[in-house]
């Protein structure tokens, strides 16, 4: 429990976590204010084609806030220290204080989940509300399920994002491409055209959990069940790898 | 010894690119892009050869990966700006160099020698890979070598430019990770998502004009000189404020 108020107190100490609470708590609710904007005319007359998907566009995009999250626990262990500052790296010092590696990983992951999840809740507070705003009355209902749902997807994207830090060691690549990865332009989206295979990479089968995509092949649950096995199978991974690797290293 | 400014100047463009060439992390991305392009490629070659014939141009399905392949080089920049501010390298530099604006110069300058190269090979590449696989198909047949080359100019200035401004960010943030939050942020989501909200002289979309040469049949679209002036501009500008700001700043 001391070693998780560690983590906790480190990770909300990190100077680029204010990013990521931007990122996931604003950019959602911006980005829905924007396509609410742009679709109200359609939605009034009754035309429109993807009122299901009215805010949740936000909530797709603002994951980005818990990869940078994910990512930005394990890197900064590593970020090397000046050499007029010894040259040391954090993670040395988190693994003197807690000696039993899986405690600290485990502790860790706690403490991203933990914060994912809040910044979840008020990232869909901010959402749902701004939508209200300015659809008013015809506001689609949000329905408890599907917001469940997104919860879940926020928890396992920075789950991800972590586990492949963890192999890592670095920061940037997991970021480039799990960012890119999120945006408009998405490798899965793209492979998904390829084969139907990519229907089962983690944020395919993840959106299946709150979004309703006209060529989507899970409901909800086992759109879940993967994303979750997909997480289970990185993090034992990064558990055996952490457990074995020098620190040095 | 006096040094005459001719060959000051060469010596700190030979440091420089001594510099870029010796970063480990600048050749993993370029080969890691050129890799990546070239699987990108095979994809939407692959998605072209399912779709209607002669829907789209080789041009088109070979430069589609454009969109992916802008990361790479805003990683570039971003690298050869920031490295300098790991483990205080930045001071080694200026006790050499103590002409800042110079120095920071002379660094973009030998970032733009490497970035040529390595975007006219990576633009390539994917171009000759979709020419080469569907040269039979009616889409292959009205290929012309002007527009090929014109468009593949224009790839690699607007691919060199993103590295050049990413690289005036990331020397105004002088951190990776928040300049590559906010330049990807804005290239991949923020832009994309707010479509026609923002208007078309932001550097992404004027830079798109630079190689999509066929999509020229809308009202308010750029030549792609006008195009390349735009996203040149935004650049300037940048470098501008990363020199005067490196100026006055203490390092």
């Amino acid at each position: 429990m001391r070693a998780f108020q560690a983590e906790l107190s480190k990770l909300l100490s990190l100077p680029g976590i204010w990013l990521a609470v931007l990122i996931g708590a604003v950019a959602p609710a911006f980005i829905a204010a924007l396509d609410s904007t742009a679709q109200k005319e359609d939605i009034i007359a009754g035309i429109s084609t993807r009122l299901s998907e009215v805010g949740y566009i936000g909530l797709a995009v603002g994951v980005q806030g818990v990869i940078i999250l994910g990512v930005l626990a394990v890197s900064s262990e590593y970020v090397t220290e000046s050499s007029e500052s010894g040259g040391g790296q954090q993670i040395t010092t988190s693994l003197t204080a807690v000696s039993s590696r899986l405690q600290l990983l485990l502790a860790k992951a706690g403490a991203v989940t933990v914060i994912s999840l809040l910044l979840c809740m008020v990232a869909i507070l901010t959402t749902v509300s701004t939508t209200q705003l300015i659809l008013g009355e015809y506001a689609p209902a949000f329905a408890w399920s599907k917001l469940t749902g997104a919860v879940c997807y926020w928890i396992f994207t920075a789950l991800l994002a972590f586990g492949i830090t963890v192999l890592t060691k670095n920061g940037v690549i997991p970021l480039t491409v799990l960012i890119m990865n999120s945006s408009v332009v998405s490798f899965s989206f793209l492979l998904s055209k390829v084969t139907t295979l990519a229907f089962y990479l983690p944020d395919r089968a993840g959106t299946d959990m709150f979004m309703i995509m006209s060529d989507r092949i899970h409901t909800p649950f086992t759109g879940g069940l993967i994303m979750f096995s997909w997480v289970a199978v990185l993090l034992i991974i990064a558990a055996m790898v952490f457990h074995r690797r020098d620190v040095a290293a | 010894m006096r040094i005459t400014p001719g060959r000051k100047i060469t010596n700190i463009l030979g440091a420089e690119l001594n510099k870029l060439v010796t970063l480990p992390s600048i050749w993993l991305t370029i080969s890691g892009t050129f890799i990546l392009n070239l699987a990108l490629a095979a994809a939407f070659t692959s998605i072209g050869q399912q779709g209607a014939a002669g829907s789209q141009s080789i041009l088109d399905i070979g430069l589609a990966t454009m969109g992916y392949l802008q990361a790479g080089f805003i990683l570039l920049g971003i690298l050869a700006a920031c490295s300098e501010y790991t483990g205080g390298q930045i001071r080694s530099t200026l006790t050499v160099m103590p002409w800042r604006g110079l120095q920071l110069s002379a660094k973009l300058a030998a970032l733009a020698t490497i970035t040529v190269t390595a975007a006219l090979i990576i633009a390539a590449s994917g171009v000759l890979y979709t020419l080469f696989m569907m040269r039979d198909t009616a889409a292959g047949a009205g290929i012309e070598i002007d527009t090929m080359l014109k468009a593949l100019a224009g790839a690699t200035g607007y691919l060199t430019l993103t590295a050049l401004l990413s690289a005036a960010i990331g020397s105004l943030l002088r951190r990776t990770t928040p300049a590559l939050v906010i330049l990807l942020g804005y290239y991949f989501v923020i832009s994309p998502v707010s479509g026609d909200a923002l208007p078309g002289y932001f550097p992404d979309k004027a830079g798109s004009y630079m190689y999509m040469l066929s999509s020229a049949d809308k009202s308010d679209v750029l030549t792609p000189m006008q195009g390349t002036g735009i996203v040149m501009l935004w650049t300037l500008l940048c470098i501008t404020a990363a020199i005067v700001l490196y100026r006055k700043r203490d390092a």
